[in-house]
């Protein structure tokens, strides 16, 4: 496949810290190509840079050096308000401690991008049940967060990533802050509607039996990548 | 792909801004309380001024918006003296409006009474005087006009008081006793009057000629027929008068000259109290300040959600500002009601007539609304550039 058909295309990356004047490297010439329909886990310890990296996947921190292409759009043309812009229609974000506002009820939750976007309400809170219908979580519209179970809220939150039709989910430990079963079942729903949806997936995960269930196996180490590829085929990069 | 992106609808940001405001619950209250004693004391504070300047100008028009004051003052190189009397019927005949005129001497000097002295005014007019001053007699008789070449005198309640004067008490003037045919009752001291009645000694204009070697006519006091052209008359009367004593130089004043200056006087004074009113609301505006500070504390990890979830800087700046106004126009509102109820109260303790002084409304609630914004763009401002990582970290 070409760089335009990638959703992702990174090219010699580097991102540094300025701490008390010492330039401190978290990520050192990374380059990464993802396809449209991927699935890709992002693995690595604390500090090794793959949180960084999901930042600026995620327009939500710019790189020091080198090009980030999303659905090939160079990102270094963009304003803050185009970025914003792309993170509302291109990235659905999943993150470790779900980020649901505590204030608003389910369906509302769901429905924030969409008001981002300049929906009206009505419209936002009728999509908004519809993807809560696909995350099964029909039977939970009027609940708050505060009434949910762990597993319940990331369902809510993936509801939330997924309901303004994104080109690219970023999932930031998605299950740290659940137990194994629960977890095994929000990867499953993630991984079910990257089938479905072709939706691509980026997974950062300490969990590597989670992470070997997703078609690429990417670790992050010292600000570099190295790519696992021995199990990998085209059908499993893919998951058709 | 094709990208939309117009931000949620202002009545959309009204509306969260509500909810979180509901949400923060007593903390909101006290801000708003804040806001409310600034306006509620720009509004009372205005109201009172303008209830104090209208019974003021009640007061003073009270005491005759139809009178004319004309005061002749000496030219410079002219010698030769001011008359003595003025052909009043011939006056009246040439300014029509003209009720009541009466020409003043005015002649300090020492009387005398059964061993008591004292510096007083000696006042020679003419009967009509009393009608133009609105002066009534509480004890004898008034002047007329066949006492004019008589040594007959009235005094003013407080002369007489203090030199023990009664109807018939002969009062040493110069080298005259003149007899005291009327005490004049109390009257109020009025500004724009060129005597002050309560402590004066009146005596017939002709009579003047015993005391003074020439007399003159300082000023003389009219009374219109007709309040609506006090203007029209003053003007007649300054021209008439003007070529009758071509030696003096001819003022003349009416009741609206002194209104416009107290008028200025009191409006100072409203600004004044409006200014502390502002001050009171400046405050308030540092306590919104303070709340949406710690309110954009709190709820850093939101702003980062909101950011993530494609919310401009813009979309979070709105967001708190329109929380802010909310805050300040509903403490405004509050504050404008209790500041009439205050005001009112103030008015009708003091015993005067209530009437509202409109802009004040408007006024202190549109001030309330910018003090809202100004005081709410830095904390809305500070959440709209908070660095995503870091907010969206924030635990």
């Amino acid at each position: 496949m070409s760089v335009e058909d990638s959703v992702i295309s990174l090219r010699n990356i580097a991102h540094t810290y300025s701490l008390g004047g010492a330039d401190l490297p978290i990520l050192r010439d990374v380059s990464l190509n993802i396809d449209r329909g991927e699935s890709c886990a992002i693995v690595g310890a604390s500090g090794s840079g793959k949180s960084t990296l999901l930042n600026i996947l995620g327009l939500l921190d710019r790189q020091t050096s080198g090009s980030y292409l999303l659905n090939g759009q160079n990102t270094a043309d963009l304003n803050d308000d185009q970025r914003a812009a792309f993170r509302n229609n291109y990235i659905g974000f999943v993150f470790q401690a779900f980020h649901l506002l505590p204030r608003l009820n389910t369906v509302d939750n769901v429905a924030l991008p969409l008001l981002y976007r300049g929906l009206k309400r009505n419209e936002a809170r009728q999509e908004a049940k519809e993807q809560l219908e696909k995350v099964g979580l029909a039977d939970r519209l009027q609940h708050y967060p505060a009434d949910l179970s762990g597993g319940q809220r990331q369902r809510v939150a993936i509801a939330r990533a997924l309901v303004g039709k994104p080109s690219l989910v970023l999932a930031d430990e998605p299950t740290g802050n659940l137990d194994s079963d629960t977890a095994q079942s929000i990867l499953s729903l993630l991984l079910k509607l990257n089938s479905d949806d072709h939706v691509t997936l980026i997974l950062v995960t300490h969990d590597d039996s989670l992470a070997r269930q997703l078609g690429r196996y990417i670790k992050v180490a010292s600000g570099a990548l190295i790519e696992d590829t021995s199990e990998q085929t085209d059908e499993r990069r893919y998951l058709r | 792909m094709r990208i939309s992106h117009n931000g949620p609808s202002f009545w959309q940001t009204v509306d969260e801004s509500f909810a979180s405001l509901r949400l923060v619950g007593r903390r909101s209250i006290l801000a708003l309380l804040g806001i409310s004693v600034g306006c509620a004391s720009v509004v009372a504070l205005l109201n009172i001024g303008h209830n104090a300047t209208s019974e003021a100008i009640k007061a003073f028009k009270g005491l005759g918006t139809n009178t004319v004051i004309v005061s002749l003052s000496t030219q410079p190189n002219v010698r030769r003296l001011a008359p003595v009397t003025i052909d009043a019927p011939a006056l009246k005949v040439a300014v029509q409006q003209i009720r009541y005129i009466a020409p003043i001497i005015i002649y300090p000097n020492k009387v005398r009474h059964s061993g008591r002295g004292a510096d007083v005014i000696v006042v020679g007019s003419t009967p009509d005087l009393s009608s133009v001053l609105g002066l009534t007699i509480s004890q004898g008789r008034n002047l007329s006009e066949y006492d004019a070449h008589s040594t007959f005198a009235l005094a003013g309640v407080g002369i007489a008081k203090e030199l023990g004067l009664r109807i018939g008490s002969r009062l040493q003037i110069e080298g005259y006793l003149f007899e005291i045919v009327g005490i004049i009752d109390h009257h109020l001291a009025n500004p724009m009057f060129p005597i002050a009645p309560d402590s004066a000694i009146l005596v017939p204009m002709k009579s003047m000629r015993r005391l003074m070697p020439s007399p003159e006519i300082s000023s003389l006091v009219t009374q219109v027929t007709d309040s609506d052209h006090v203007q029209q008359a003053a003007e007649s009367l300054k021209i008439y008068l003007a070529s009758t004593i071509p030696t003096r130089t001819i003022d003349v004043q009416i009741p609206e000259q002194l209104l416009e200056g107290l008028k200025k006087q009191t409006n100072a004074f409203s600004y004044l109290l409006a200014g502390l009113g502002g001050i009171s609301l400046l405050v308030g505006g540092v306590g919104i300040m303070n709340i949406m500070l710690t309110n954009v504390a709190e709820r850093r990890r939101e702003i980062g959600i909101r950011a993530a979830l494609g919310a401009r800087q813009r979309d979070i700046r709105d967001l708190f500002l329109v929380e802010a106004t909310v805050l300040s126009t509903a403490g405004a509102i509050v504050g404008a009601l209790a500041g009439l109820v205050v005001s009112y109260a103030f008015v009708k303790i003091s015993g005067w007539t209530f009437s509202l002084s409109l802009p004040s409304v408007p006024l202190a609630i549109l001030s309330s609304f910018c003090i809202g914004v100004l005081f709410g763009l830095y904390p809305a401002l500070s959440a709209a550039r908070l660095p995503l990582v870091r907010a969206l970290r924030d635990d």
